[in-house]
């Protein structure tokens, strides 16, 4: 199962540089940016690997992935316009993403800061609402751009609300499972699972090592 | 003459009147909220019901589990929980929002204030009655956080309120963002404001209120 979830990974990057490249190539920039961009997000786990040691579940790193090759091939194939529902798909792709990411901050928070202590329904309640204020901010990022540059990133009151409902929908979903999966592991064994005290200490060291070298000056 | 009867006395001997005279404030604050989320209830304005109902269990819960009324909020919190929803049910306000163009915007930086207190009330009682733990930085996060995210919802329940029962919260898109706005810029002021606050709040007076918050007290620790 891991084995595939990687392929699948590979074969998605795979198809955002081929993306990049063919809109290099056919002189067709429009989505270049975004394919960069979107191609470089997804190494960002890899690189933490190799520098911090730090290692992200199987299950997140597809989910990454896969949320942004949707964005990017949506953008590419024109299906955010043909395709009924897609910026629905991808928003409530992105908002689990994000509700995601901020699980394994909140845990590692959780476990390493002294001074805090979150119970698993806070845990809930807590991603719920990051992911909602995410989605907030997210729709006033688009909104300013409009006002701002006269794009037209938001169409109506319905799509705008119909985006924050699919954010709340992919935040529930991941407050719900992320407290269910707590519930089976424990915070510590999942923490662990990230190999987060190896890469605290690599930080740590690194930090000593630069305080160091700019005593010595 | 009760048991009972001589306890409930013993909380007014001693006060001095200046604390009479905030609990007083707090109170009728409490009682203009509750009679408003009453009002909501026979509208069957659901959403408010559900804000009015929240803010009232906070405020109550402490008074309720040290069975002292001088444990009400400080006046100023109550006041501002119950001003939008007050803003909200009365016909005077109607008739400034068709008056002047700034009255919406007023009326939705005062529902961020009620938010964010909202918030920061959660994480005290939530320190105070489970065992959520918070430093400061996180409790503030929070109250930003929550501002934010309620409102999302609230916009959210707002539109399906206009869609399912035929109200008329939300005209416009415009409109939606910029409610949403104004409690991203109330939201990180109350931020400020409530990372202050207990911080500059006179000891003899956080006392009678009994708030504790947990982040003051650093012996705590996991374990």
């Amino acid at each position: 199962m891991e084995e595939r979830l990687k392929l699948a990974s590979r074969a998605m990057q795979a198809g955002m540089l081929s993306i990049a490249v063919a809109g290099l190539v056919t002189a067709n920039y429009t989505w270049l940016p975004a394919s960069v961009l979107s191609l470089f997000i997804s190494v960002i786990p890899s690189i933490l690997r190799r520098d911090l040691d730090l290692v992200l579940p199987v299950e997140l790193n597809f989910w990454i992935v896969f949320a942004l090759f949707l964005h990017v091939i949506g953008g590419f194939s024109g299906f955010y316009d043909n395709v009924p529902g897609w910026d629905h798909l991808t928003h409530a792709m992105s908002a689990s993403l994000i509700a995601a990411l901020g699980f394994v901050v909140v845990v590692s928070v959780d476990k390493y800061v002294e001074s805090i202590h979150l119970p698993q329904p806070f845990l809930a309640l807590f991603i719920i609402m990051f992911t909602m204020a995410f989605g907030v901010l997210w729709e006033l990022m688009e909104f300013s751009n409009d006002q701002l540059t006269g794009s037209r990133l938001q169409y109506d009151l319905n799509d705008t609300m119909v985006d924050m409902m699919f954010d709340a929908f992919g935040g529930f979903i991941v407050g719900i499972a992320g407290a269910h999966y707590l519930a089976r592991t424990t915070p510590e064994h999942f923490v662990d699972s990230l190999r987060a005290e190896g890469a605290k200490e690599k930080i740590s060291r690194f930090l000593e090592k630069r305080a160091r070298s700019k005593g010595g000056k | 003459m009760g048991e009972k009867e001589r306890v409930a006395t013993s909380h007014f001997s001693g006060r001095r009147p200046d604390q009479l005279l905030e609990a007083q404030l707090s109170w009728i604050a409490s009682l203009v909220l509750f009679f408003s989320t009453v009002y909501a209830v026979l509208k069957v304005d659901i959403l408010w019901v559900v804000f009015g109902i929240a803010a009232i269990c906070l405020y109550v819960l402490p008074i309720v589990t040290m069975r002292n009324p001088f444990r009400a909020l400080p006046w100023e919190m109550t006041m501002l929980l119950s001003a939008p929803l007050l803003l909200h049910i009365s016909a005077g306000a109607r008739s400034m929002n068709e008056r002047f163009a700034w009255w919406d915007d007023l009326t939705s930086l005062a529902f961020a204030f009620s938010l964010a207190t909202i918030g920061f009330l959660l994480t005290v009682e939530l320190q105070m009655y489970t065992d959520v733990r918070m430093n400061r930085p996180f409790a503030i996060f929070f109250v930003v956080m929550f501002t934010l995210g309620a409102s999302g919802f609230w916009e959210v329940g707002e539109y399906v309120d206009d869609r399912v029962f035929g109200s008329n919260f939300l005209n416009s898109n415009n409109d939606a963002m910029t409610t949403l706005l104004w409690t991203l810029i109330g939201g990180i002021l109350m931020g400020f404001v409530y990372d202050l606050y207990l911080r500059v709040m006179p000891k003899k007076r956080l006392s009678t209120f009994g708030l504790i918050h947990f982040y003051e007290v650093s012996k705590w620790r996991k374990g």
